[in-house]
């Protein structure tokens, strides 16, 4: 639909010679795109913006919005589809403002996207170093930006911190956590709490010694230092053997929650290395496969709970902790629920760390339940040897990365589980600095007797038992969005973009997209009247709306 | 418009100049043609853990083949240490055989694999089956050609088998004859779709997802159905390669197949030699 030439010049003369009277007028600074109290207020009921990671600090991944819903979903149709023109995939979580959407992509390339048509406004591209020097174990991903003012925040594969300009990708500055020559790597969506940048490190199969940072959003200064191995005279550095608190892993990949009231960080930490091999390392190997509580101004921890002590499958606990206030037993408690890769889902009280729940959710074969201690009862055959012995869940785990959501109405936590086992070897390997430090493999079954298979499941926070499931021919890697009106929006492995009913598990509408959805979510927002739901998958971004609903564009 | 062929040639030159430089930069300095790290106990450590951690899933842990071909053989066979360290460099193109480049494998990742593998490799090859390859190939010719491909002849139900006896243990194939397997081969899972009308189409299955499937059929149709416009999807449990038993394959033909096998090594793109 082109307009006559000369109605576009009048058009674009006119908008300048508005533009620049406004400017004229005003003279002084606008005010700035996001502020802290946008990043308390979490999602809008507006749908104006999604800001953060998690949508919220409590990382629920639930929209208010209800104009799509369960009746009308079947109608959705694409928008536009944007393409990266990169090599690898998306895994990152899009942030909308203002009608403008801020992307990172795969090697660390980001962009400022118009989201009424998916045409570019500017492009960020970092300079890295050979991508055969980079240790990122599991592809060169990113997991989207942070926000505050006008500055966006992005992690790199060479374990940097970035920040941006919004308005045009320009590096404002430019911090490196560690040396990624040993083995550090940065892939976490930053958190923006008051004044400060939260980010972490991943390094896990390479022998790092993992932290979680805070930095000054304005100059990039680092804050405080969290290390998730103590040292030396800290209490935990005896739970590890002679000097493996050194490499012990133990890294940071998944964005955590905040609760401003309590003013914590809960932050999931990653496996101790080597992964596999128990001698290199006796004792619980804190704070490996723990969630910390983290004062958010001192990176102090309050509290800690170790879902999986001394591990030996690679179940890091890099799920995503949702927050939520539940009743329990008739008692009002603020919890933060967690669908652990270990096999079991737990809902802990986030003032103290204590276990409410502790359940499988898959087929475990590990540890027998979570005893009133809130330590795992092992069962034979967790230690794994060079003749490999064969356990439930695999080392990629019951679930991972990809973010789960939570429906507070209905009080259900909706996640893509896996049900698949390996065959776990390990052996003893000597550390070289930079280098994949595992001492051992998991093989993974899948034979027509021991299938492996995956389902979107609804889970009853406060007693962990499940609700309703949608079965997958193989396991999903994507995450869960889910919407006041009763949709969950998510993808299975073949690529698959699926609309379920939240309240019975009913498949309602789907859509090939080519690609699967993974380790990441759809978003959704408004744009003009129109609810629009984002999808990454692949290399490419689609949105989608009901074209059947009259644009309302806004006039600001 | 003579300018303008100038300007061609000049790019054209220039072009011709880069791509020179850019082989010239990539072809790596020859390896060395023996293994400096052979026998060397530190280094069959660490290539034990390498192998183990990079290789074990698809040549097993003993290194006898699983999805890969058993290569504690390349020896006997007569592989050097420099071809085996090249393919292990380079991958093998067009198969799983993955590459390992460099910097995240160095040339001494590669040759402590090296070492730790010639430690569990018999001096001598295990004597080459007893069988009969010429005798074998005749058995694959009334047997087996309806289903497999060798070169430019032969059908499409199963795959390929040109380059067999490289991709895959003697073992291996013993067990997939006879039956043993225990799992399919992806791309050919056996398939059987009913259609409404009580109609059955039976085949391998290319692909699928929780809405169709894609197959190939028993007289080689490649189609797409939708799971609604079925009666029925069901996966079956046993192969749609045939069990070939003693009874039907004694045991002196399962050898000489299998020599026959062994010796498919691919080596020429479209070889006449069993016309
Ligand atoms: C994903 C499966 C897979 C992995 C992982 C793998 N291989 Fe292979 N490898 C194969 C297959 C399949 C072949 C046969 C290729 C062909 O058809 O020629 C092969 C062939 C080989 C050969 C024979 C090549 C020749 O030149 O004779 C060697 C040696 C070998 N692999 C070593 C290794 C080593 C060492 C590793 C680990 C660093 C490794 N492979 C990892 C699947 C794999
Ligand atoms: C009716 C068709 C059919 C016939 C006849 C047949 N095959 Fe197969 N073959 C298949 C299919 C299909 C597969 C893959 C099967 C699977 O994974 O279950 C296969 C797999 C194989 C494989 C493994 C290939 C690989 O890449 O791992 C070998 C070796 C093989 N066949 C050899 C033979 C021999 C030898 C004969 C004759 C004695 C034979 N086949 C007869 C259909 C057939």
């Amino acid at each position: 639909m082109f307009r006559p030439t000369s109605a576009r010049v009048a058009i674009a003369v006119f908008g300048a010679a508005a533009c620049m009277a406004t400017l004229a007028a005003q003279q002084s600074v606008p005010p700035p795109l996001v502020t802290a109290q946008d990043l308390l207020s979490g999602l809008p009921s507006d749908g104006s913006r999604w800001l953060m990671f998690g949508g919220g600090y409590t990382n629920q991944r639930h929209s208010p919005l209800t104009q799509i819903t369960p009746e009308n979903v079947n109608r959705l149709v694409p928008q536009w589809v944007f393409q990266t023109d990169t090599a690898g995939r998306f895994e990152t979580t899009p942030l909308l403002r203002d009608n403008v959407l801020y992307v990172t992509g795969p090697l660390n390339v980001a962009w400022a996207i118009d989201a009424r048509t998916g045409r570019q406004i500017w492009q960020y591209k970092r300079e890295l170093p050979p991508t055969g020097s980079l240790t990122a174990c599991c592809g060169l991903v990113n997991r989207g930006f942070g926000v505050l003012g006008d500055r966006l925040f992005m992690t790199t594969l060479d374990a940097h911190l970035l920040s941006l300009n919004m308005k045009t990708g320009a590096v404002v500055w430019d911090t490196t956590l560690e040396d990624y020559s040993k083995g550090y790597a940065s892939t976490i969506a930053p958190l923006v709490v008051k004044d400060k940048v939260i980010v972490g490190v991943a390094g896990g199969e390479y022998g790092i010694r993992g932290f979680i940072d805070a930095y000054d959003a304005k100059t990039g200064d680092r804050a405080w230092r969290f290390y998730t191995i103590p040292g030396p005279g800290e209490p935990g550095n005896d739970t590890w053997t002679g000097d493996s608190w050194q490499r012990g892993g133990a890294g940071v990949w998944v964005t955590g929650a905040y609760d401003p009231e309590l003013n914590l960080l809960y932050y999931g930490i990653g496996n101790p290395g080597p992964d596999y091999h128990s001698e290199s390392r006796t004792g619980d190997n804190l704070y490996s496969d723990s969630l910390v509580a983290l004062d958010a101004d001192t990176g102090r921890p309050r509290w800690h709970y170790q879902f999986t002590p001394h591990d030996l499958h690679d179940w890091d606990a890099t799920e995503v902790p949702i927050l939520a206030d539940l009743t329990i037993a008739g008692q009002p408690r603020k919890v933060v629920m967690f669908a652990n890769r270990n096999g079991f889902f737990y809902t802990l009280d986030r003032t103290n760390g204590k276990l409410i729940v502790g359940k499988p959710y898959v087929v475990t074969t590990w540890a027998k339940e979570i005893g009133t201690d809130g330590r795992p009862v092992i069962l034979p055959g967790y230690v794994p040897d060079e003749k490999g012995s064969l356990t439930c869940p695999d080392p990629t785990g019951a679930t991972n990365f990809w973010p789960a959501s939570y429906d507070p109405a209905q009080h259900l936590f909706f996640v893509n589980a896996r049900e698949v086992c390996a065959t776990f070897y390990a052996w003893k390997q000597e550390y070289v600095p930079g280098e994949r430090y595992t001492g051992g493999a998991g093989q993974r079954t899948n034979s027509p007797d021991n299938r492996a298979w995956g389902a979107l499941r609804a889970i009853d926070p406060t007693t962990g038992e499940r609700k309703w499931e949608f079965p997958y021919i193989s396991p999903s890697t994507s995450g869960v969005l889910t919407t006041a009106s009763g949709l969950a929006f998510t993808g299975d492995a073949e690529g698959n973009f699926l609309a379920i009913d939240s309240h019975t598990g009913k498949l309602l509408w789907h859509f090939q997209m080519g690609s699967a959805l993974h380790g990441t979510s759809p978003i959704t927002y408004m744009l003009d009247g129109r609810q629009q739901i984002l999808v990454p998958s692949g290399t490419t971004l689609t949105a989608w709306g009901l074209s059947d609903i009259a644009r309302v564009p806004s006039t600001r | 418009m003579r300018w303008i062929y100038f300007v061609l040639i000049v790019v054209v030159v220039a072009a011709a100049n880069l791509i020179a430089q850019d082989v010239y930069l990539k072809i790596p300095a020859d390896p060395p043609t023996k293994n400096p790290l052979e026998g060397d106990a530190d280094a069959i450590t660490a290539g034990m853990g390498a192998y183990r951690v990079r290789c074990a899933d698809c040549h097993g842990m003993d290194a006898r083949g699983i999805r890969g071909p058993d290569i504690t053989q390349v020896w006997a066979r007569g592989r050097t240490d420099a071809a085996l360290f090249r393919s292990i460099r380079n991958g093998v193109p067009n198969t799983e055989m993955p590459a390992h480049p460099a910097p995240r494998t160095s040339d001494l990742d590669i040759w402590r694999i090296l070492a730790y593998v010639k430690t569990i490799s018999p001096a001598t090859g295990t004597a080459p089956g007893s069988g009969n390859a010429a005798s074998g190939e005749h058995v694959f010719a009334t047997t087996c050609i309806a289903c497999h491909r060798i070169g430019d002849r032969g059908g499409n139900l199963g795959p390929d088998l040109s380059r067999i006896g490289a991709a895959r243990a003697r073992a291996a194939m013993a067990r997939q004859i006879r039956g043993t397997m225990g799992s399919f081969k992806t791309g050919y899972e056996p398939v059987t779709l009913t259609t409404p009308n009580g109609q059955e189409i039976r085949g391998v299955k290319k692909n699928e997802d929780l809405f169709s499937v894609q197959v190939m059929d028993t007289r080689e149709r490649i189609q797409g159905y939708l799971r609604e416009d079925m009666r029925s999807v069901s996966d079956e449990k046993k192969s749609a390669m045939p069990v070939f038993g003693p009874d039907t394959l004694s045991d002196a033909e399962l050898d000489d197949l299998l020599s026959y096998l062994e010796s498919l090594q691919g080596t020429t793109a479209a070889p006449s030699g069993a016309r």
